[in-house]
């Protein structure tokens, strides 16, 4: 047997590569274009296949993202087949989606976001060391702490999914493991002890306490309130974010949807907001403030995207997904559409959750300071503080043995779609079901919405908007670009180039 | 439990040669104490999946090993040195087998790398399989002449 070093092991095997090109002139970005450069043709792959089979192969569009594919999925059939789960099983399968949420939260947090703050261009901050020991690639405490926490409570899924990994177990009409009272119990233990390392190493203090921090100036008290915030990874993040100035860069396009998560279960003691049937609202909200959401004002653009179609702005119920990249040279630029609703782009994901949800933190600092790296960042970090408490609630409510499903029968024929907010943003399936067959499935993820391409009117997309304008100072090394793209938690292997006027490239961000 | 897991895309052909290799071990009749898994794109999840293992065979896509049969060996430590600084959604098993050590818990079991390059033959797959079984059956009691 001959043994050997590799020299390279695949990359770019999750969903795909982005890349983004920004010009700058007199040090300023004054252009930029967010370009997926996969083809991917999920549904394509789709299309003839049996009625279910997206509950299969959706969730294996992403290795990070796959509860939320395989929930969407779900939901849509739920539409389609016209039936309505047991609340047992919308509770599991919103713990379930909401587990993938706080894992994958921190991580981006921590993992990916503040690998930055260790960059070169810092080194001469006083409180760089201290970064570099809480946050270097490879070796930083708070990597090691993150992945050991993050490990452990995706053990919620494989519990309540009865497999693990590929757990396909929701379905229409609720969902085929059969949680019993030592699962619930072991569930609840996990999350107890996921919410004790996020209290005492993330937030420095308790949920509630931290709930109760509802303005910009409570973030100041609650920030010198004590050493324990202070030295949290939170109070940490927020004394070196500003530092840095990542509450100036960055502000996006100003639009903001949400397509609602986690159907409330019939019973359920959560308390939510009057008339509001999700935990998570669904809304879209602009400098007119935030309006109901209407599924039927979205539609894909694909003037500058390399596909080819009649029309330029579908609905993705109706709409196409025909691979053309020959003849538009220097005009069409990206495999991603251009998602738009009413027209209009819209940035997606915590930060939009949070001002669709009206959370008054997030509502005052816009309202004072605009969008930023910094909003955008933070309303990630803090999103568990939200989302644990009903995991908790769902959790004890939860009968073991319960009733988990509704038989759909069988799908024949029928469309419908499913809604909601994943990891990053909001994601939709469109499906059309034709003689038990699946006639038509179309995708729309959040990083699509975050990072799409210009659309027909050539506006540019959330992420290209929040490009332009920033300052770069050192165009060998555009670390501020690197923030602002990291800020959209792009689910796409990302780089980012910097080129000059003259198209001379120099800058790389990898 | 001995564990076998496959890590690659399905969908990409490049990148589908541990899954080609899962397929063919379903085929087979496993020994008792055997565990084949299609890791997928799990990355850093897969963790999990190491504690409490007696020994693991991670069995990958890998480019540029220069063997002539295309397949390859190799120990964890050989793999976990090709980590990139930077984590993100495409991290592989360098990254995994790097962070491994501090953040596992409990007796770390022995784990080899077991690499397939290119897009290969069935032939190559068939070898490839067996010679997983193989690795990950080594050193049980009675089992050291284990082959298919």
């Amino acid at each position: 047997m001959t043994v050997k070093k590799i020299v390279n092991i695949p990359l770019n095997r999750v969903e795909g590569d982005l890349e983004i090109s920004v010009e700058i002139e007199d040090g300023v970005a004054t252009e930029a274009r967010c370009s997926g450069t996969m083809y991917r043709g999920f549904e394509k792959i789709l299309l003839g296949r049996g009625a279910l089979d997206g509950l299969v192969i959706t969730p294996r569009i992403c290795g990070i993202c796959n509860t939320g594919h395989l929930t969407t999925a779900s939901l849509a059939l739920d539409v389609i087949a016209n039936v309505t789960p047991p609340p047992d099983a919308t509770r599991i399968r919103n713990i379930a989606l909401m587990t993938e949420m706080i894992q994958s939260d921190m991580r981006h947090g921590f993992l990916m976001f503040t690998a930055d703050f260790v960059n070169p261009a810092y080194e001469k901050l006083e409180l760089y060391d201290e970064a570099v020991q809480r946050f270097e690639p490879l070796k930083g405490q708070a990597l090691f702490e993150v992945i050991r926490e993050t490990k452990k409570i995706l053990e919620i899924v494989a519990i309540l999914g009865g497999q693990w990994p590929h757990s396909s177990y929701m379905v229409p009409g609720g969902i085929v493991s059969l949680p019993n009272q030592s699962d619930l119990v072991k569930c609840r233990l996990l999350l107890e002890q996921y919410q004790s390392w996020y209290e005492q190493r993330i937030l420095g203090c308790s949920l509630d306490r931290w709930l109760e921090v509802k303005s910009g100036k409570d973030l100041e008290l609650w920030l010198e309130e004590n050493d324990s915030h202070r030295q949290s990874h939170l109070g940490f993040f927020i004394r070196y974010a500003r530092l840095i100035g990542l509450d100036k860069i960055g502000k996006g396009c100003g639009n903001y949807i949400s397509f609602g998560a986690f159907d409330l279960p019939d019973g359920t003691s959560l308390n939510v907001k009057k008339g509001q049937t999700r935990f998570v609202p669904s809304g879209f909200a602009s400098s007119e403030g935030v309006d109901e959401f209407d599924q039927g004002k979205i539609t894909e653009h694909v003037e500058y995207s390399w596909f080819e179609g009649d029309k330029t702005d579908l609905h993705p119920a109706r709409g196409e997904t025909k691979p053309y990249a020959s003849g538009y040279e220097g005009k069409k630029y990206s495999w991603a559409k251009a998602p738009r609703y009413d027209g209009r782009p819209a940035e997606t994901g915590p930060l939009a959750e949070m001002i669709i949800g009206k959370n008054p933190l997030f509502t005052d600092l816009l309202k004072t300071n605009g969008s930023s790296v910094f909003s955008r960042e933070l309303a990630r970090l803090v999103r568990p503080a939200q989302l644990i408490p009903a995991m908790n609630i769902w959790l004890s409510e939860t009968v073991a043995d319960g009733k988990f499903y509704n038989p759909p029968g069988e799908i024949i024929n029928g469309e419908g779609f499913g809604l909601t907010q994943v990891t990053r943003g909001a994601l939709g399936h469109w499906v059309r079901i034709e003689n038990r067959k699946i006639a038509h499935y179309q995708i729309i993820s959040p990083t699509t919405w975050n990072l799409s391409p210009r659309d027909a009117d050539g506006i540019r997309g959330p992420g290209e908007e929040a490009l332009i304008g920033t300052e770069i100072s050192d165009i060998a090394n555009p670390v501020k670009l690197g923030h602002i793209v990291r800020s959209f938690d792009a689910c796409l292997v990302c780089t980012v180039h910097a080129i000059d006027k003259r198209t001379k490239r120099m800058g790389r961000i990898a | 439990m001995r564990r076998i897991i496959c890590v690659g895309n399905r969908y990409l052909p490049e990148d589908a040669n541990a899954f080609r290799v899962y397929e063919n071990l379903l085929t087979r009749e496993l020994p008792p104490g055997i565990e084949v898994i299609d890791g997928g794109l799990a990355g850093l999840n897969l963790l999990g999946l190491i504690e409490g293992a007696e020994k693991v065979v991670f069995v990958d896509t890998v480019l540029g090993t220069g063997t002539d049969e295309g397949i390859s060996v190799m120990e964890s430590d050989e793999v976990a040195v090709l980590a990139d600084q930077r984590f993100d959604h495409s991290s592989g098993l360098p990254y995994l087998l790097h962070m491994m050590p501090e953040v596992c818990q409990g007796v770390l079991p022995q784990v080899i790398i077991l690499g397939v390059e290119g897009v290969p033959d069935q032939q190559t797959i068939e070898k490839a399989s067996s010679l997983a079984l193989k690795i990950v059956m080594e050193n049980i009691t009675g089992e050291e002449d284990f082959d298919d």
